[in-house]
């Protein structure tokens, strides 16, 4: 059993570091929650499972400077790690990396959009299924059905970085070519209506800014050009294009930075599909420089790097 | 179509003088281009406002010209953020917006029959000036009036000519002291908290209004409650970021407390009563 | 007395047709696969089935909004001389909320003391809601999260509502709360509805059962949160999994607090009004560096005391919270303010404070 495992490990690293960082039940039966441990009594609170969603790698920049963390990753945070690693962001000795392999999580707004926005009082899971229980009596659910899309195309089931692993690796087996044809699909559309999908979807925004300061890579949070009047770029407007001209921004500091684990999409309020705009340039990015970010701790983000001939830019004739 | 009492909309106002105190602080003399308007203003000493410079915001400041002289109002302005940095660079005619009178004011009816100690440092004397200038055009309403006033050097003294003034009064007791020596510097030396211990003044029949930098306030409680002041004898002016001016946009709230509406003015004794979020 | 009307299912429709016509009506919809409140026309879906994604505060307090614009005129004699124009922006049409939630309408009781009941009453705030009826649809059943009964509300709550609409089976009752209630159950759409009531009666009784109670408010709640206001360690640990967003703050259909910035281009700009989050770092930053809520755990510490202690030593007791639940459920790392609440009375009941 990977939670009895994960346990153990837990037990294991707690005396020699400041904060386990792993998930517990939250609010009701259908949210888990990030769960910062700290004494032993407490690590019978944790839950391994499909509701297992968030990325707790991103609260290591913060904690890794003078405290040493244990943090539980599955595959896709793994790649936070090594990101954080290569862009030097967290300091490595401080850090104790708990791996656990995963056959994916679930989408909550997917579930709950399934059951009318009920509260949820039980759900159990059972391989590719899971159950879950409302006033109004139980509904089955395929896993599939509510995954969210990352996992859907995942190559990284077992984390790619670790100090202890709880379980047994697993082997992907999403065909690797497929990773970007949601964006290929989407780049069928004309201009004008991909212009009119990003117009309808963005008016939904809020500026809450759940999507940048859930982003892992997102490092300039307190300092954000957002909020800034020094330089004055944006106003505090809600129209369309300071909303466009905040996701753009956003999206572009994350260029060869992101590690697409999709917390951006997974904690928008309002529903806006937040993290295709960084798969696109995900997507060029991996076409251009051949760089996915987060894979290889010694990797280099092409961003930092600056090369005179790029193999595959086309310079104009002096 | 204007609605009565919009509290966020300015008065247009005229900067009539502007005088350069330090090499950083700049004082706006300002005039109600409504003279109406002007005539009919009143406020209270300790009063502050939100000067706008339209297109940058507003900041706030104390209107640090007394009621008891409203030929214009006074605010000054050291240079620090962006509407203070934009201030600096207005001239003299240039409009400018004005919200006031906010926040409460200091308690001089009960301070009537009493001695005044003015602590004072940098740009902290600007709350004080108010006061000052009101007790002295009401000088029979109190006892001895003491001012211990510094500042990092000579050229960082605000108010010179007040301070000219002061001094030359009998009924004033002028202390001024900067941080270090200076040349052609006469006076004493020394930080305020230091000064106020030397000059030991009694805490009998006394309020003690101080105003400054955070690090000189902090000893120069200490100093008060040596010199066995109680809290309740002891005012100061709070400073804190707003916005709104009258207690709703939650930026000046400590617990309970919104600087704008329930200050600036507090004293020690209800400063102890406040969550200390400082 | 109270009118009351029926509605059958099939005549929503024209209800809604008809109320758009004498005035903006607003009513949740369907927008991607959140649910907002739009101004109804005959292309929006609207959608009754849970509660908006955000509440309709800014239907009242919109998200940003313009207080005056300013020109800048120069002087025609002397190009030197410069003066300025203000203009005051407070147009405001009559408007229907339809369809809040009675925790929606509750947030309008919350942010009517800070914003009418004083000496300086807040106009763009008092006009639009002097304009605006709200008519309210009691809970057909909870949602995650919510927990309305914990902090005085109902599922069903009349209170700030000007009228209330039950879901029965095969249609809705509308009872009239206020004056302004009652001229919109005029409308000829509407059948006699007391037949109806005792069915909606044992309707909203069933759905308040069905919300969870995680914590009970006692008269020394406002003192046993402030209690814990030099408590570090304390709002640490809550505050620990908390990323600093506005998700709570924006969702919140009590959280007032507010930005004005002057926007400028050319000669003439204006001065608007944003929401803003206390739980944003540049919130309470000063010019000097200084910031009085520099760490997550001192914002945190405010949201919470604002809405369980600060607010309430303020106005007589009044709890600042709906018990919505949005924070909660839209909180992308679950932090639970009524876990929060709870904590905090445990925390003092075991150690004395």
């Amino acid at each position: 059993m990977t939670i009895e495992r994960l346990k153990e490990i837990v037990h294991k690293v707690l005396p020699d570091v400041d904060v386990v960082i792993g998930y517990r039940q939250g609010f009701d039966a259908l949210h888990a929650t990030p769960f910062f441990i700290t004494k032993p009594e407490e690590v019978d609170e944790l839950i391994w499972g499909p509701l297992c969603v968030h990325n707790l790698a991103a609260y290591l920049p913060s904690l890794t400077k003078n405290k040493k963390i244990a943090v539980i990753v599955k595959g896709c945070d793994s790649r936070t790690v090594n990101q954080y690693l290569q862009e030097n962001l967290i300091n490595r000795e401080n850090t104790v990396i708990i791996g656990i392999p995963c056959s994916g999580v679930i989408s909550v707004k997917k579930v709950l959009k399934g059951l009318g926005d009920q509260p949820i009082e039980a759900v159990s899971g059972d391989g590719d299924k899971i159950t879950v229980t409302t006033s109004q009596g139980d509904k089955a659910l395929s896993l599939s059905e509510v995954s969210p899309d990352k996992c859907r195309t995942c190559q990284y089931p077992t984390p790619l970085i670790y100090d202890h692993l709880a379980g047994d690796p697993i082997s992907p087996d999403k065909p690797a070519e497929s990773v970007y044809d949601d964006v290929r699909e989407f780049e069928k559309l004309s201009l004008g209506e991909r212009w009119h999908y990003w117009e309808t979807e963005l008016s939904r925004c809020i500026r809450c800014y759940a999507c940048r300061n859930a982003c892992p890579m997102c490092i300039c949070q307190d300092k954000c050009i957002a909020e800034s009047r020094d330089p004055h770029w944006m106003t505090q407007r809600l129209n369309g294009t300071e909303k466009l001209m905040y996701h753009m921004i956003h999206a572009l500091h994350l260029a060869g930075r992101c590690v697409e684990c999709e917390e951006c999409t997974r904690v928008c309020p309002v529903e806006i599909p937040v993290a295709k705009i960084k798969k696109k340039i995900n997507m060029e990015m991996a076409e251009l420089f051949g760089y996915k970010a987060g894979v290889g701790v010694e990797d280099t983000p092409p961003m930092f790097t600056f090369k005179v001939d790029e193999e595959k830019i086309e310079e104009h004739e002096l | 179509m204007t609605t009565v009492n919009n509290p966020y909309l300015p008065e247009l106002a005229t900067i009539t003088k502007i005088i350069e105190e330090t090499p950083n602080i700049k004082s706006y003399q300002v005039v109600f281009d409504d003279q109406e308007k002007m005539g009919r203003f009143s406020f209270e000493p300790g009063q502050v406002g939100q000067l706008s410079v339209f297109g940058t915001g507003e900041s706030t400041f104390v209107i640090n010209s007394p009621p008891t002289r409203m030929e214009y109002l006074q605010f000054s302005v050291m240079k620090a953020g962006e509407v203070t940095g934009v201030l600096h660079d207005l001239a003299e005619g240039d409009q400018v917006g004005v919200r006031a009178p906010l926040g409460n004011w200091f308690p001089y009816e009960e301070m009537k029959g009493k001695k005044i100690l003015f602590i004072g440092g940098g740009i902290g004397l600007a709350p004080l000036r108010t006061l000052i200038l009101f007790m002295l055009d009401n000088r029979d309403d109190y006892d001895d009036i003491t001012i211990i006033y510094g500042a990092r050097t000579p050229p960082d003294l605000c108010y010179k000519d007040d301070l000219k003034d002061w001094e030359a009064r009998a009924d004033v007791n002028l202390i001024l002291t900067v941080d270090a020596e200076y040349p052609e510097w006469d006076k004493r030396i020394g930080f305020v908290p230091t000064v106020l211990s030397e000059v030991a003044p009694s805490s009998e029949n006394t309020v003690a209004i101080t105003c400054g930098p955070p690090i000189m306030i902090k000893f120069v409680l200490q100093g008060l409650a040596q010199l066995k002041f109680k809290d309740e004898q002891i005012i100061t002016t709070l400073e804190k970021r707003m916005k709104c001016g009258i207690g709703i946009c939650g930026r000046c709230n400590i617990g309970s407390m919104y600087v704008c509406k329930d200050g600036p003015v507090f004293s020690l004794a209800q400063l102890k009563q406040i969550p200390p979020e400082l | 007395m109270a009118k009351l009307g029926y509605l059958p299912k099939e005549k929503l429709t024209a209800l809604l047709e008809a109320l758009s016509k004498e005035q903006r009506l607003f009513v949740p919809c369907q927008a991607g696969d959140a649910v907002l409140f739009q101004q109804y026309d005959a292309t929006k879906t609207p959608c009754l089935d849970r509660p908006a994604t955000t509440p309709p505060k800014g239907i009242i307090f919109p998200q940003d909004d313009t207080l005056f614009t300013f020109t800048y005129h120069k002087d025609a004699e002397d190009l030197k001389k410069v003066s300025v124009e203000l203009k005051e922006n407070l147009d405001v049409a009559p408007t229907i909320i339809f369809g809040a939630r009675p925790c929606d309408a509750k947030g309008f009781l919350i942010y009517d003391r800070p914003y009418t009941e004083t000496d300086t009453p807040d106009p763009y705030y008092k006009k639009r809601r002097d304009m605006t009826a709200i008519m309210t649809l009691a809970c057909p059943a909870p949602s995650p999260g919510c927990f309305c009964t914990s902090v005085g509300g109902d599922p069903a709550d009349k209170d700030g509502s000007d009228v209330l609409i039950t879901q029965l089976e095969s249609g809705y009752l509308f009872e009239s709360i206020t004056e302004k209630g009652e001229t919109i159950l005029q409308n000829s759409l509407f059948e006699e509805g007391s037949s109806y009531q005792e069915q909606a009666q044992r309707t909203h009784e069933a759905v308040a059962e069905l919300v969870r109670k995680p914590f009970q408010v006692t008269e020394e709640l406002t003192q046993k949160v402030l209690s814990l206001f030099e408590n570090d360690s304390f709002w640490e640990e809550e505050a620990n999994k908390c990323i600093s967003c506005g998700a709570c703050t924006y969702l919140c259909p009590t959280c007032y607090c507010f930005n004005i910035t002057d926007e400028q281009a050319g000669s003439s700009g204006e001065r608007i009004r944003t929401w803003d989050a206390c739980m944003f770092y540049h919130f309470t930053l000063e010019a000097s560096g200084h910031n009085p809520r520099a760490l997550k755990h001192q914002r945190l510490k405010n949201r919470v005391g604002h809405k369980f202690s600060y607010y309430p030593q303020k106005y007589d007791g009044a709890i600042a919270c709906c018990g919505c639940g949005r924070c909660v459920r839209y909180c992308p790392v679950s932090v639970d303010i009524s876990e929060i609440v709870a904590h905090a009375q445990e925390y003092t009941n075991d150690h004395g404070e």
